[in-house]
């Protein structure tokens, strides 16, 4: 090899892993955007990842990327999803008009019209565009080039219709470098018209005309696939936002479903900021009793100091559950989450009641959670179809159930106490908070209707400590909130 | 900057030479092995128990040929049993037989202070590494070949710990107040295993290349039974994959694992059972359902399987070893 031709390889290869470099970085962005975190330090991790196992596999290339950047495997299935989008979505296209270029050809006779294509070109003068070339040529790698090139300019229109107006093309054209295709290829036939036969001739001419119409398809499917990109953005972080503020009286059953694993989520964290607010709290107060006792061991000096180990605070929760039809997805998250936090929380207890209430405790024991939660609203344990009445639920607990609250109890209710005008029974709740540690009651309903028609929360409200408006996951983080500060 | 004696060349090596351990392991873990030894990155794996996240790094130990150093996490793990601790039975021991040594040197000294001067001039002897216990971390720092360093668990373990953690992991290096900091000679391949109990923080996560390993495809475990239970017909492997798999799609309180699968086909294996169309296979169930649930969904679905199975066999089916059942009672 000479050493010239050495030094083009060397620069070629900077060249490709230049490339590959600015992709990576560039997907990392792609990453962000969608709401995967992904560090700086990651991307470099990816760039060397990828250096070191090479691009020939195109699966390994993809597993080496997500070991460096994905480290959650909840974001696993984004991450596939948007590897494709953007690492083959170009590559793609090419190689489909590639296929369509030698259609109708043996393999012999596309190699004979290459050549004879090779060798028209190189007479040619002055040259023609190299996006003529490369898609006569039929060279994959310079016409992806050029596409991303097109791409990358920014000069790609921002959400046009499936149709491609021929000023649009011919602009799209004149970005890649192209003058007019049309002209190339009639100064090619006019080259060819010496030596080539009638038959070669018309085997060219519909040669060109079918590169011309992969040429159109390639823009048009980049054009999609730019929207693609852009509408996928779109939808992932709007969706987030939207779930985030969207009322749970209407969540449809795909966002409800979203919703469960934000709300395990939510209890996940809350979780680890209990344990790290235990172990910073670790220790606490002198413990005289066993200091003093340890002082004997050393004729009554206090050599060695014993601290009390503190107790983690084991709060117990009683949980009041309006399931009528109009908050069934309130208490479904609300159910949800307190008893994700079992472990933090010692004793839960939930009630679950329209008119009658009842105790779901040993069927969530007993049961996977979602389906306890799924019968406590179904109407297997209380009748769901029954008009609300808070004042009989509240009187009942009342008389069977009041023992379970004591001093360390935080009482939960949650419900829109729309009472059908039937006897409110407020009083049950002053009571309950004598004995409470404290009451809090989360109204799903906005706060400016509450007090109007049926509702009676004025009433309610003042034997409560805390009142929540809470008609989305945003007000329950808020709730959480209250809930650890608790 | 190969990190280990003996270093894989490329992915498909990996492949191999874990092929060779008898693990069978898809392109993925393989890629993210041979990373983490080319880049010297700690590997953290995720995934469901009983998938083999510990014995990766078993193996990978085993094929390259290097010691394995493990780290069994547990809540309340601390500096003192992760890295090294001063042998203070060791010292106190030494102080006594010596005592006469020690006398020699304080002797003809004036005053007190004088003499504490003289022993204070000794005592980085007491202090040495002679005295020090390395525990699994400094020992892998330690190490003049390379080891693999397994941190099992890691999620049982405190946040704390895992700051900690991170120090070392970052610097491969410990400092010892009083010896000076101890560099590692070599980067040992470090995998951390977590049955995500919580969530790692995302320092660490930073740090580490990520690797989840699920329950593995149909034909994967099929690979994995034929290597480890050789002695199963294919029927009956066969019949126990398409189960176990179906059984993982049910909402099971604890899935059936690999090691598991692995259980039931030698437990049925030892049974004389060909197929699953057999009595006693119902009573070898508790071998992957651990729960009273899960066990009367997995009759259910052990029902329903050898009936669909009946229907499609045109002949009926002869069950074999009849004896086997008497081996029961």
């Amino acid at each position: 090899m000479s050493r010239w031709c050495r030094r083009l390889t060397a620069a070629a290869t900077c060249f490709t892993e230049l490339r590959v470099e600015h992709r990576i970085v560039e997907f990392a962005g792609l990453l962000r955007r969608k709401g995967i975190r992904v560090s700086t330090a990651e991307t470099i991790d990816a760039v060397e990842a990828a250096n070191l196992s090479g691009l020939q596999r195109r699966e390994t290339f993809k597993n080496s990327l997500r070991a460096a950047m994905i480290k959650r495997s909840g974001d696993v299935a984004a991450y596939d999803e948007l590897f494709e989008l953007f690492f083959s979505g170009v590559g793609e296209l090419v190689k489909a008009a590639g296929e369509s270029a030698a259609s109708g050809m043996t393999p012999a006779e596309f190699q004979e019209l290459l050549d004879d294509i090779a060798r028209l070109l190189e007479g040619m003068d002055p040259e023609l565009s190299d996006l003529t070339r490369a898609l006569l040529m039929q060279d994959s790698g310079a016409l992806e080039q050029l596409l991303r090139e097109l791409r990358d300019s920014g000069k790609l229109p921002q959400r046009p219709g499936n149709y491609v107006p021929p000023a649009l093309m011919r602009e799209l054209l004149g970005a890649m470098g192209a003058g007019d295709l049309q002209e190339d290829f009639d100064r090619l036939l006019a080259a060819a018209e010496h030596g080539m036969s009638e038959e070669e001739l018309e085997k060219l001419k519909e040669y060109l005309a079918r590169r011309s119409r992969d040429l159109n398809e390639l823009l048009k499917g980049m054009l999609k696939l730019d929207r693609e990109q852009a509408d996928h953005k779109e939808n992932r972080e709007q969706e987030r936002d939207r779930l985030l503020e969207k009322s749970f009286y209407y969540l449809s059953p795909s966002e409800i479903k979203r919703m469960r694993e934000a709300v395990s989520a939510l209890a996940r964290k809350l979780k680890n900021i209990l344990a790290i607010r235990y172990k910073r709290a670790k220790r606490g107060r002198l413990d005289v009793k066993t200091t003093l006792r340890h002082s004997l061991e050393f004729g009554g000096v206090p050599f060695r100091l014993s601290y009390d180990r503190r107790r983690r605070e084991r709060p117990q929760v009683v949980i009041l559950c309006d399931v009528s039809d109009s908050v069934r997805n309130v208490s479904r998250f609300m159910l949800q989450f307190v008893h994700s936090l079992q472990d933090i929380y010692s004793k839960v207890r939930s009630y679950v009641f329209v008119a009658e209430i009842a105790e779901v405790t040993q069927l969530f024991k007993e049961n996977e959670i979602q389906g306890a939660i799924q019968r406590a609203i179904n109407g297997d344990v209380v009748n769901v179809y029954a008009h609300s009445d808070f004042g009989r639920a509240f009187k009942d607990f009342h008389r069977d159930q009041l023992e379970v609250i004591d001093g360390k109890t935080t009482v939960i209710i949650l419900g829109d106490a729309r009472n059908n005008y039937n006897a409110p029974n407020d009083w049950v709740l002053r009571d309950i908070r004598e004995r409470a540690r404290q009451v809090i009651w989360l109204n799903p309903e906005n706060a400016s209707t509450w007090g109007f028609g049926d509702s009676e929360m004025n009433l309610y409200s003042k034997h409560c400590d805390i009142v929540e408006e809470c008609r989305n996951l945003k007000q329950l983080y808020k709730i959480v909130d209250i809930l650890v500060a608790a | 900057m190969s990190s280990s004696a003996r270093s894989y060349a490329s992915v498909d090596a990996v492949q191999n030479l874990l092929a060779e351990q008898k693990y069978i392991c898809d392109h993925n873990i393989a890629t993210v092995v041979y990373l983490a030894t080319q880049l010297g990155k700690p590997v953290l794996v995720e995934g469901p128990a009983g998938v083999g996240k510990t014995e990766l790094a078993k193996v990978v130990a085993s094929s390259l040929n290097i010691p394995l150093i493990r780290m069994q996490c547990y809540e309340g793990i601390d500096e003192a049993k992760a890295l090294y601790e001063w042998e203070y039975a060791k010292q106190l021991l030494y102080t006594q037989i010596l005592k006469d040594k020690i006398s020699e040197v304080t002797q003809g000294a004036a005053t007190l202070s004088e003499a504490i001067d003289r022993i204070t001039a000794q005592d980085d002897v007491f202090f040495s590494r002679r005295f020090i216990l390395p525990r699994p971390l400094l020992q892998a720092i330690q190490s003049d070949d390379g080891v693999v360093l397994l941190i099992d668990e890691i999620d049982k373990a405190d946040a704390e710990f895992e700051a900690f953690l991170l120090e070392i992991l970052s610097d491969f290096q410990v400092t010892v107040p009083e010896i000076g900091t101890i560099e590692a000679k070599r980067i040992p391949i470090v995998v951390l295993t977590s049955n995500n109990a919580r969530e790692m923080s995302d320092a660490l996560k930073r740090r580490c290349l990520h690797l989840y390993i699920d329950f593995p495809s149909p034909d994967l475990e099929l690979e994995i039974l034929i290597l480890k239970v050789p002695e199963a017909g294919p029927a009956l492997m066969e019949d126990v994959i398409s189960l176990v798999q179906n059984l993982r799609k049910l909402d099971l309180k604890k899935q059936p694992s690999i090691s598991e699968t692995l259980d039931w086909t030698r437990a049925l294996v030892i049974m004389n059972a060909d197929s699953l169309d057999h009595e006693i296979v119902k009573e070898t169930l508790s071998s992957i359902a651990k729960y009273e649930g899960d066990l009367r969904k997995a009759e259910k679905e052990l029902e329903a399987f050898v009936q669909q199975r009946r229907a499609k066999a045109d002949e009926p089916v002869v069950p074999a070893a009849d004896g086997g059942g008497d081996l029961l009672h």
